[in-house]
């Protein structure tokens, strides 16, 4: 494997706060990620993940360490010149999806079109294609209020693609879909990062993912650690019967003084409509 | 960007109009209190200006009409009309003073009109007769409805009942109202008969008012000769300074609410949208871009604002009066001038305040799902 490094982190740190209340949320963090690979990063809740994607992708900066980017150093550039990065270089694909409310799907995937030299006339290609591959051909003209969760994050992945940024960087995309429209988001980003040559790096809390994906780094107190498989501790979901990392997950209810977890909050919501029908489920493990 | 802007803005068409309205109300108690005040202000001169003269002559070292007393002799208006030049004069007896009217001191212009100068008289007369013989009166058609003293019904001057016999139209004001009665009653109860107060003098077509002014000074002992312009513009001086403190002071008040409102508005429009800020932000867009999108809102806001304001306030203008007779209302457009120039301003203030905190925002927030 000797594709081009396109996002490489030297010993960066993240520190919150200062002297007592002092949170190192990344501490010496260096990692590589190539074009056409899809990287993971799992570990338990308040562990990091969110902040080091927020400094790979040039929202926040760190504290220590540097930061390279297709070759260029980040960490002296201004704020101006980062919001350019981000333009061009850089997809978010976040959890809440984050869509304009009052724009159209099609106004929506457009809009970071406007910050090419392109422009949005120079991006209608590039959108009828993604609304082909996307399957977003006929709600085009629909208000992201009307969409379903799933049609959302499509919308949002469409936003993320739509100036061909090397670096799509997803955190916890599936959270609020159910596991099968989950599973349709990870394909679709699995895809691209496959079809379109760009590095993918997700933040999940889903191990079904892992098979799907190149590398899975484990990130815990704010470094990264090998994590042997065996450190799984496997359960199904009552609901759905999808397989869940018990240690890791993040969506879990308390039932008859047991601890359930769950692989979406989709399935715990539906749980909650029914505890007892789906109570008999449990993984008795 | 720009265009996110005007669709977030007329996503939510209740939303903007609720802002805009609150920006109106605040507008309009503004150009109400300067309206009132602009309208007041007018009407103190209204006698002044209705009679249209080209000079006034007054007893020397009197400059004024408003709180004044002047007493020319009677023959120095003959005087006056031989001078060349003059097309024509009139005069009138004068006193500031309270008439009650159906029990109340209503503080006026009482105007004693001589039938030879009949033009001095009330230039709009709704009911009755415009011109007062002796024991009459012509009283403002808004005291008449305020009070219910109707034509017939007697008034007192001073120690003298007079007797109704007209209603005048344009003639009110809060402040001081004109009231004609005959220059024989006044002049009895002044003790000046053979005197007048001002005489308006009408130049020949090819002749200055400056011209007639210093004939008038050399050839008529002890007055003074004022064009028409300098007149009224010193009575409305000396009106304002005296009723308009008040009216000033809450012209003041309300612009400063205005400027709060206008404020708030501005910055609550904004920071509902932080989160839509953020993303846009974290899709690569500048600050500089983030700015001129909230600007680009808060503008539009407050001219919407404006816009209904104005609207609002000529219907006000228009349908006030009838309402509540007393209160005079001028509404111009200088008087949204100010507040243009306050406001707009305040709300750019506001908002860039509101994209301030969008800018400083932790970055992270755009991960968490609000
Ligand atoms: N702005 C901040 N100020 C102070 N502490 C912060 C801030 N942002 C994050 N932290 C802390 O940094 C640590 C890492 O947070 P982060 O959100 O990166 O975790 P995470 O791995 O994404 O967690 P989760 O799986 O719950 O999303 C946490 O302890 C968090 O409280
Ligand atoms: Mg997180």
């Amino acid at each position: 494997m000797s594709a081009e490094v396109i996002l490489q982190a030297n010993n960066i740190t993240k520190c919150f706060g200062r002297d007592a209340s002092e949170v190192r949320a990344v501490d010496d963090v260096s990692l590589k990620i190539r074009r056409g690979e899809m990287v993971l990063i799992m570990g338990p809740s308040g562990s990091g993940k969110t902040t080091l994607l927020s400094i790979l992708g040039a929202l926040l900066s760190p504290t220590a360490g540097s930061v390279i980017v297709c070759g260029t150093d980040i960490s002296a550039m201004k704020e101006s010149e980062l919001a350019a990065l981000r333009a061009q270089k850089v997809g978010f694909v976040f959890q809440a999806f984050n869509l304009f409310e009052a724009l159209t799907v099609k106004e929506n995937i457009l809009f970071p079109a406007s910050l090419t030299a392109q422009g949005i006339k120079g991006a209608t290609a590039r959108l009828d294609a993604l609304l082909d591959k996307l399957g977003l051909n006929e709600r085009q003209n629909a208000l992201p209020s009307t969409l379903s969760g799933g049609e959302k994050q499509r919308v949002a992945i469409a936003r993320a693609m739509i100036n061909q940024p090397p670096i799509i960087l997803a955190d916890e995309p599936t959270g609020n879909l159910d596991s099968h429209k989950g599973q349709e988001v990870m394909m679709i980003l699995h895809d691209i990062a496959r079809d379109d040559d760009c590095a993918v790096l997700m933040v999940t809390h889903d191990p079904r993912v892992e098979e799907i994906a190149d590398r899975v780094l484990w990130l815990e107190d704010g470094s990264l650690r090998d994590r042997k498989s065996e450190l799984h501790s496997w359960v199904l979901d009552p609901v759905c019967g999808m397989r869940v990392d018990e240690w890791t997950a993040t969506v879990y209810t308390e039932f008859e003084n047991r601890k359930v977890v769950f692989c979406s909050t989709r399935c715990l919501e539906r749980f909650n409509e029914e505890p007892e029908f789906y109570g008999d489920r449990i993984d008795p493990k | 960007m720009l265009y996110w802007s005007l669709k977030t803005l007329l996503s939510e068409p209740i939303r903007l109009i609720a802002s805009a309205m609150a920006v109106a109300v605040s507008f309009v108690l503004v150009i109400f209190f300067s309206a009132v005040f602009e309208g007041e202000s007018n009407q103190m001169v209204v006698y002044l200006e209705k009679m249209d003269a080209d000079v006034w002559v007054m007893q020397k070292g009197v400059s004024n009409m408003h709180m004044a007393s002047s007493m020319v002799w009677d023959w120095k208006a003959d005087r006056i009309a031989q001078i060349k030049g003059v097309k024509a004069v009139s005069a009138i007896l004068y006193l500031n003073g309270p008439v009650n009217i159906g029990g109340k001191d209503w503080f006026s212009y009482i105007i004693g009109v001589s039938p030879e100068y009949s033009h001095a008289g009330p230039w709009s007369v709704i009911q009755g007769k415009s011109l007062p013989d002796t024991g009459e009166v012509v009283i403002p058609d808004v005291i008449s409805r305020l009070t219910g003293v109707q034509i017939g019904e007697n008034v007192i001057l001073i120690d003298r009942p007079l007797r109704v016999v007209g209603l005048s139209r344009g003639t009110f004001s809060m402040a001081s109202s004109v009231v004609f009665v005959s220059r024989e009653d006044l002049g009895d109860l002044l003790e000046a008969g053979d005197q007048y107060s001002y005489i308006m003098v009408y130049a020949d077509p090819d002749v200055t008012a400056q011209y007639l002014i210093e004939r008038i000074e050399d050839e008529v002992d002890k007055v003074n000769a004022l064009s028409n312009g300098e007149f009224i513009e010193s009575d409305r001086q000396l009106a304002l300074q005296m009723g308009a403190e008040i009216i000033s002071m809450m012209t003041i008040l309300g612009t400063i609410m205005a400027t709060l409102i206008v404020a708030f508005t501005a910055y609550s429009v904004i920071a509902r949208k932080k989160q839509e800020l953020a993303i846009a932000r974290a899709l690569g867009f500048g600050n500089g871009q983030i700015y001129m999108a909230v600007l680009y809102q808060s503008v539009a806001i407050t001219l919407l604002g404006l816009l209904l304001a104005m609207g609002c306030a000529f219907t006000l203008l228009a349908w006030l009066p009838s309402v509540i007779p007393q209160i005079i209302l001028t509404v111009g457009f200088n008087q949204f001038i100010p507040l243009v120039v306050v406001s707009l301003p305040v709300a750019i203030m506001a908002s860039l305040a509101a994209a301030y905190t969008v800018t400083r925002l932790d970055p992270m927030i755009v991960f968490s799902g609000q």
